[in-house]
């Protein structure tokens, strides 16, 4: 069964080019375009990583790795930040609030698909 | 030509009451002789309360305590302090940032006491402000799309949209080369940004010095190996840890490597070499390129500045890296320099302290020292 993404991200371009790269790997994927849709995702039906920016509308990022690190029941989703945010100290405000991971925008897709399969061993696509 | 005497029409006090900037006479104990108008407008204080006070007291300035120490303990050289770190005074909500210069005063041949004058510097502050968010504005805004571009391209070159012509293969790889430059770019001018404004975040802990250079050159092998250039480690057995910001030293030692696989040829070679004198290391990037002419090698260090070697042209730099690399070794309390000869190669060198505990580096603050 592949493993399923979450992918909150609201730039449409970067969309395409995430969703090419993912789907080049047979991950399933459900694409979110502000904060507050990623929760509603996330409440439904968990995802088994979330790939989350941090500058979005309405709920940002940080609100985001904030709610759901903060709760028991989904704390266990990895989420790795791909954001075009590169300063230390959003880095370390991410890390802090629970992030697995921490991309900055540009990346490789092969830079992707490694940090994907350190967080996600046993996908099977 | 012999100079007349000009009468002066006013007297001497009038002339430092007119000052911008506001300037004091202490003694060796730090109490205020003398100040000028602007001191007693800016530290909401008379001429009779402040004569005799202690500075650091009336204007709350803590770091004044320590650069009246080093210019009074410095007595013999009789050498001017100038504090480069600026200070916030705060008053009716507002903050003001200055540099501080203390002058020595001798009197009969003995240490009297120090002129200390503040440059009101709020104004460069505010604009170095406004660069580094427009700086980060900027950088954040052109990461984005460069995001679509590379994965694309990435994507294309790997033949995973479909198949492309050999002329069409190159067209990318040169696209994709061009990303790669504009990438880096963006890193630089980021870390330049934040490097001149004073926000650089140093934070020196004990680093091997191995785990540094193998973090350093490993990303860089394949294409070293790609570009038929022999990329060599040679690190001094038993070394101490460097007293530095792993992450920052990475980047130099990175950036050095970088460096020199763009001016060697194939065949060349490149020695990253490590040894300890006294209680620094040398780490140095050595390489069989063609040589940086002498009248070059002393503004390589300065921003903007690329060099062609000799029968090349630009490599595709912006002139950025050793600028940035030269700010983050000197935060470390270490030294850079080249040493290089036309049609030999070159070697950069620079050093760090060794780690012996808290004291064994001086960095600048990371935040301006407070009023208080």
């Amino acid at each position: 069964m592949p493993k399923k993404i979450l992918i909150a991200e609201d730039e449409k371009n970067v969309i395409l080019g995430v969703r090419t790269c993912l789907d080049a790997v047979g991950y399933q994927m459900e694409i979110v375009e502000d904060g507050e849709q990623a929760l509603d995702a996330v409440r439904k039906d968990p995802p088994d990583l979330i790939l989350l920016d941090l500058l979005m509308p309405n709920v940002d990022g940080f609100e985001v790795l904030k709610v759901v690190k903060g709760n028991d029941e989904t704390r266990h989703i990895p989420i790795v930040v791909l954001t075009a945010k590169a300063e230390e100290e959003d880095r370390q405000r991410a890390l802090d609030l629970g992030a697995d991971d921490y991309m900055t925008k540009p990346f490789k897709p092969q830079e992707l698909w490694d940090r994907l399969k350190k967080h996600l061993p046993e996908h099977d696509a | 030509m012999t100079l007349s005497k000009v009468p002066v029409p006013v007297n001497l006090d009038t002339v430092a009451n007119n000052l911008a900037d506001p300037v004091f006479i202490v003694n060796r104990d730090k109490e205020i002789a003398w100040l000028n108008k602007k001191a007693t407008d800016l530290f909401y204080t008379s001429d009779e309360e402040a004569r005799g006070a202690v500075i650091t007291e009336l204007t709350g300035i803590t770091k004044l305590d320590t650069l009246l120490d080093d210019v009074f303990e410095q007595e013999a050289k009789l050498k001017c302090s100038y504090e480069e770190a600026s200070v916030k005074v705060k008053r009716q909500d507002q903050r003001y940032f200055f540099k501080i210069a203390i002058n020595p005063i001798i009197h009969e041949g003995e240490l009297w006491g120090g002129l200390v004058q503040f440059t009101d510097v709020t104004r460069f502050h505010e604009m170095e402000k406004i660069k580094t968010d427009f700086v980060s504005i900027v950088s954040h805004e052109f990461r984005t799309p460069l995001t679509t571009i590379i994965v694309g391209v990435e994507m294309l070159k790997e033949g995973m949209l479909g198949d492309l012509t050999p002329r069409g293969k190159e067209v990318l790889e040169a696209i994709g080369a061009d990303c790669e430059r504009l990438s880096r770019l963006i890193d630089n001018l980021m870390e330049l940004s934040r490097i001149e404004s004073g926000t650089i975040y140093v934070e020196a802990e004990p680093a091997d010095v191995t785990d540094l250079v193998q973090e350093a050159v490993r990303p860089l092998k394949f294409q070293a190996e790609k570009q038929g250039i022999e990329l060599i480690t040679d690190i001094a057995p038993n070394l101490p840890p460097v007293a530095a910001d792993f992450n920052k030293a990475v980047w130099v030692m990175a950036n050095l490597v970088g460096n020199a696989m763009r001016y060697t040829d194939p065949g060349g070679t490149i020695t990253v070499r490590v040894r300890q004198r006294g209680k620094r290391l040398f780490f140095s990037v050595e390489d069989t390129g063609c040589g940086i002419p002498k009248e070059h090698q002393e503004k390589i260090f300065r921003k903007y500045v690329q060099v062609s070697g000799p029968g090349r042209k630009g490599t595709g730099g912006v002139g950025l890296g050793l600028a940035i690399a030269k700010d983050i070794v000197m935060a470390h309390g270490g030294e850079i320099w080249v040493d290089s000869e036309v049609g030999k190669g070159t070697t950069f060198t620079f050093t760090f302290p060794v780690y012996y505990g808290d004291e064994s580096v001086k960095l600048p603050d990371s935040e301006p020292d407070g009023g208080k």
